[in-house]
């Protein structure tokens, strides 16, 4: 089976959800009370992160602010994003992790592999592999800019009704077909009946009410739920269908990707942010996982990829051993703090998967070459630290 | 979506078609109607709307109850049963467990 273009397209984004004056937006994100009964523009840092399969900060606050206030609101607001984002993401991993744990199917290896990555793994020699997983990194990052700069263009020229028609398709699929065959194995794995009307209504009702909840309206909660079992889904047919050695180099070509996309002028994802300033839209749903801080004096919307979610929960779940997935999560949530961290100090668009994933895989192969034959050493000789 | 910052009459109208929505077969649609809309409908003080909030929501929550009675009856049938329906049974059966019933 292949993912289609389903793993492009949920996580294309567009636009931050920014405006450097704050009016109320025509978003759906609610933000009428930006400017508050005695008429002054209340101070309100608005951060949104949005990518494709790739993460891209941007912060944006009004204009009236002296420099001492704004440097309490950095880094008052630093603190409540990191952790406001550590939740959708350690949500994600729990339940791919739950999943991989006890559902057996998503860890057997299948000769089946996605149409974006023909080169097969199950060579002799490691040159063979090596190149192997090189060429489906080049087949699958030449797939991700294609469909980026599509998506740059429809943006670009307003054909707003094809983009969320694609969106639509790709959400179907996830929130249909892909639940469907979770359900299934998770019956199987416990051995459970279960009748085709059941689940018959299980799925509609699922996917009927997702569907609703990401591209109309719906309670914020359920939004955020939603897209975070979207990410988890989409991760679990990753790691089934990935190779291994695929995956690690597409996730390191990826940040890449990111750092470029999003920082150079010709960037796609930087004309992306620049185009939605300029036309002050809200971005399309179903794209963004969007946190509003309902504690915050002020509130402080924020919208992030959920691409981000499915990248970090990929880097900590493809591993079998639990000291792994720790070290390469911490790695992911450090990443994760310093980007927020410089996005407060710098205020532009920023690339979010980069350090993450950077600090995500060096501490994973860090454990695997260096901590874990240490630890090993230490058990034989019964020395605890 | 934040419902506070909504107009009155929007709240209505989100929660009609909330409400008229979870015709189609979808009960799920009814509970969130209700659970979303559960303190605009009866702990909020007065307006307008309310009152008729209030309709739709009591009825989603009864649409609810009476379609939780009805697969937790075909259900309770269709575990219970399943093994002596013989053909029937796996015809309907999107997951068959394996051992002996």
């Amino acid at each position: 089976m292949n993912a289609s273009d389903s793993d492009e397209d949920i996580y294309n984004e567009r636009s931050a959800l920014v405006r450097s004056e704050s009016p109320a937006l025509p978003s759906y994100i609610p933000d009428s009370d930006l400017t508050p009964p005695n008429g002054t523009p209340t101070k309100r840092l608005k951060v949104s992160f949005r990518s494709e399969s790739l993460q891209c900060f941007v912060p944006t606050r009004p204009a009236a602010l002296t420099p001492s206030e704004e440097e309490e609101l950095t880094l008052k607001y630093g603190a409540k994003h990191v952790i406001m984002l550590f939740i959708p993401v350690t949500l994600c991993m729990v339940v791919v992790v739950a999943t991989i744990k006890s559902v057996s199917f998503y860890t057997e290896k299948t000769d089946q592999q996605l149409i974006y990555t023909p080169f097969t793994e199950n060579t002799s020699s490691v040159g063979r592999r090596l190149l192997n997983s090189v060429l489906n990194t080049i087949i699958m990052i030449s797939v991700i800019v294609v469909m980026t700069i599509f998506l740059v263009v429809l943006y670009k020229y307003r054909c707003y009704k094809f983009i969320h028609g694609w969106l639509i398709l790709s959400s179907l699929m996830l929130l249909f077909w892909f639940s469907f065959m979770y359900l299934g194995e998770v019956f199987k794995t416990y051995n459970l009946a279960m009748d085709y009307p059941t689940v018959g209504v299980i799925i509609w009702n699922f996917g009927a009410v997702g569907m609703i909840c990401i591209h109309w309206k719906g309670p914020l909660q359920l939004q955020q739920a939603y897209l975070i079992l979207i990410s988890a889904l989409m991760a679990l047919v990753f790691i089934k269908y990935l190779p291994e050695w695929s995956a690690w180099v597409i996730l390191g070509a990826i940040s890449v990707y990111d750092l470029v996309a999003v920082l150079s002028p010709k960037g796609p994802l930087r004309m992306l942010v620049e185009t939605a300033q300029e036309r002050n839209e809200p971005i399309f749903p179903a794209l963004i996982y969007s946190c509003e801080c309902v504690h915050c004096s002020r509130s402080a919307p924020i919208n992030n990829g959920s691409a981000a979610c499915l990248m970090f929960v990929i880097v900590s779940s493809d591993q079998n051993r639990l000291f792994r997935l720790r070290t390469g999560s911490s790695g992911c949530f450090v990443g994760l703090c310093l980007t927020l961290l410089l996005l407060a100090i710098f205020k532009k668009a920023l690339p979010a998967l980069p350090i993450s994933i950077t600090f995500g895989l060096v501490f994973y192969f860090s454990t695997d070459f260096l901590v874990q034959p240490f630890m090993d050493n230490l058990a034989a000789h019964q020395f605890y630290i | 979506m934040n419902l506070e910052r909504l107009p009155n009459e929007e709240k209505l109208s989100l929660c009609r078609k909330y409400y008229l929505g979870g015709f189609a077969f979808l009960p799920f649609l009814w509970l969130v109607n209700v659970v979303w809309f559960f303190r605009e409908a009866f702990l909020k003080p007065a307006y307008t709307e309310q009152l008729q909030i209030k309709a739709y929501v009591k009825r989603s929550a009864l649409g609810l109850l009476l379609w939780v009675a009805v697969l937790t009856t075909w259900i309770t049938i269709y575990q219970h049963f399943r093994a002596e329906w013989g053909e029937v049974g796996d015809y309907l059966s999107f997951t068959i467990p394996l051992g002996i019933p």
